[in-house]
């Protein structure tokens, strides 16, 4: 027995209380959907409807029964469904963060399609690039992790207004591209004493990862900076609007500075930069193979930088440790 | 914990000032409680007076009164020569606590030591003349109302080392995630463990002893004397000082505390007692804006309450 197609027989003249009506609906001939009916009261032993009648009525026994008809027949369809689309889905999802460069991006679906793979690229806050891997939806993603533990780092730093209208200080001097360090940010006293509230420092989504923030706030606080000083941005059009305008500072790798003509110079502390791997969705047998050729392509459009010398060094460490502890005047 | 501050104003301009140090202090994670009294009419500003904090070096005040007490009644000599030997001494960053090797420093210096530059080995040395338990007894005694003396000052360091093993930045995290959910991993910063004390009972012991109202005016005269040579100023004294101004104060620094008491006194004869004890949300060992902030906020109540 066909039981799919003997229940959507029951589930139908359900629903139209006549099996003419349901035999037209379904496309079947009227005697073949009788006999479906009647095959399926000798499989549940008793009657699903009430024939003795000239409009045909559902017995009791025939309304216990179908919600779990359609629940079967509901079911089956959304197999068919996630068949159709995995057999159609050649389409291997890749989760990359906001504002990468589309030429680069571009770059790497054409290696993609070169390599016999169509790629698909998806921007997405990093939480759920990380999920996207997990629950299979993406198959490879630029996870965040560590900066120096990471197979490319993209450096952070401060995009703020253009020319001298505020916004801090100009970073650029002589051509000369100068770090800018979290200490620079305190307000300063005396001659240079600022009438105005310091701008506040905006951060993206991207940088909204917990392990990231809390070095963040770290750093922050050891710079002598108060803590709300850095905040999350709304929308990434406005935080830039409020930094072109000169009335705040964002938080932001290099190439979105410049692409709005905003004046950019990197954090002088590496071990805030942004740093990434490139992982697969594991497959069955569990390993997450992710091509060679994809990792250098993804990290240009991410913008990332050369491995410079020298790690993130913190602290200056020569201090009397336990005297620091202690009750101080 | 983040209930709107009670206020404490004798009229309305020195309530806009109150509020105003409120607002400052917000903007930069830090609360507190706050309290001047002008010492001629009695005026006064502030908030939060009665809350109780880990007083952290602001303690020494009210230990040198009582070691004061005891030189004016002849108990104790201040020329009385004490070995301070580093190898058990307290720890510290300042004065004798910082010293490498024995030395041999009279009571009446120790004073000075303690006061001058908030040096916890000197501190704990008198605490071997006077024992903790006398300390607390004398100030109730006197009526200082919740000021208590409950610890050696190494105490302090033993707690926060004993919880952090050393680590400077884990000891604050510590102290500022029990200061959020309301229970002390490092019992010093428990006020109910801890030397502790209001601003409203320390600007009362001040107003005292510059008054001449509590133990023995060769004991209060010598205590302003030592408080006038404190040799830090980035905090009240920050935005007092002035060769017309002068300022006799101790601060408290103890991880996120960050405490000053002290009286302005002016040419002009206003003298204005105050106390500023504060926590701040944040994790760091130095934070100039927070000093800074509690100086406005000295100055702002000084000029607000001079006559």
């Amino acid at each position: 027995m066909d039981l799919l197609a003997h229940l959507e027989a029951y589930a139908a003249t359900a629903d139209e209380a006549s099996f003419s009506r349901a035999a037209d609906r379904l496309g079947i001939a009227q005697p073949l959907l009788s006999r479906r009916i009647k095959t399926l009261e000798e499989h549940f032993g008793g009657l699903l409807f009430d024939r003795s009648r000239r409009q045909i009525t559902i017995t009791e026994l025939g309304a216990l029964l179908l919600p779990y008809a359609r629940d079967v027949l509901d079911r089956a369809q959304r197999l068919r469904q996630v068949a159709g689309t995995a057999g159609r889905a050649r389409t291997q999802a890749v989760g990359v963060p906001a504002h990468c460069a589309p030429a680069a991006l571009a770059r790497a679906i054409r290696a993609g399609a070169e390599h016999g793979i169509t790629l698909g690229m998806r921007e997405l806050p990093p939480a759920e690039r990380a999920s996207g891997l997990a629950d299979g939806s993406l198959s490879y993603a630029l996870v965040r992790v560590p900066p120096e533990r990471g197979a490319f780092q993209v450096p952070l730093g401060l995009a703020s207004a253009p020319e001298a209208s505020g916004g801090g200080r100009g970073p650029e001097y002589d051509g000369v591209r100068r770090a800018v360090h979290l200490e620079d940010l305190r307000p300063r006293r005396g001659r240079g004493a600022e009438r105005t509230a310091p701008p506040p420092v905006l951060t993206l989504p991207e940088d909204q990862v917990p392990s990231c923030e809390d070095r963040l706030e770290r750093a922050v606080a050891r710079a002598g900076l108060p803590p709300g000083r850095f905040r999350p941005a709304g929308p990434a059009a406005t935080a830039l609007a409020e930094t072109l305008a000169g009335r705040a500072l964002l938080l932001c790798a290099e190439p979105l500075a410049r692409q709005h003509g905003a004046r950019w110079a990197p954090l002088g502390d590496r071990s805030l930069h942004r740093g990434y791997d490139v992982s697969g969705a594991p497959d069955r047998s569990g390993s997450a193979e992710v091509p060679h050729w994809l990792v250098p392509l993804l990290a240009s459009a991410a913008g990332a930088a050369a491995r410079g010398p020298g790690g993130p060094g913190s602290g200056t460490g020569a201090e009397d440790v336990p005297a620091r502890l202690a009750a101080r005047g | 914990m983040s209930m709107a501050p009670v206020y404490v104003a004798d009229d309305g301009a020195l309530l806009d000032v109150a509020e105003a140090i409120v607002a400052d202090w917000a903007a930069l994670g830090v609360r507190g409680s706050f309290l001047a009294r002008h010492l001629g009419t009695g005026e006064q500003l502030g908030f939060d007076v009665d809350e109780l904090m880990p007083l952290a070096s602001v303690v020494k005040v009210p230990l040198a009164l009582v070691v004061l007490d005891r030189i004016a009644s002849g108990e104790l000599d201040p020329a009385h020569p004490v070995t301070v030997d580093p190898a058990q001494s307290s720890v510290g960053p300042t004065g004798l606590a910082a010293f490498r090797h024995p030395a041999r420093v009279a009571v009446g210096d120790l004073l000075l030591m303690m006061l001058s530059v908030s040096d916890n080995a000197a501190a704990d040395t008198l605490l071997d003349l006077v024992r903790v338990a006398d300390v607390d007894e004398r100030l109730r005694a006197w009526g200082c109302g919740e000021i208590r003396m409950r610890h050696r000052l190494n105490h302090m360091y033993e707690c926060a080392a004993g919880a952090a093993g050393n680590d400077f930045s884990l000891a604050l995290e510590l102290a500022l995630r029990d200061e959020r959910a309301g229970r002390h991993t490092i019992e010093t910063l428990d006020p109910a463990y801890a030397n502790a004390g209001s601003a409203a009972a320390l600007v009362e012991l001040l107003r005292r002893v510059w008054c001449d109202e509590v133990s023995t005016p060769t004991a209060t005269a010598e205590l302003r004397r030592l408080m006038g040579l404190q040799v830090f100023t980035h905090r009240l004294a920050g935005e007092l000082r002035a060769d017309s101004l002068r300022w006799s104060g101790k601060t408290g620094t103890f991880l996120h505390l960050r405490h000053e008491i002290g009286v302005a006194e002016a040419e002009s004869g206003d003298r204005v007692a105050m106390a500023a004890l504060t926590r701040a949300d944040r994790c760091a060992g130095l934070a100039p804006d927070v000093d800074l902030a509690i100086g406005a906020a000295g100055r702002e109540a000084f000029e607000a309450l001079r006559r």
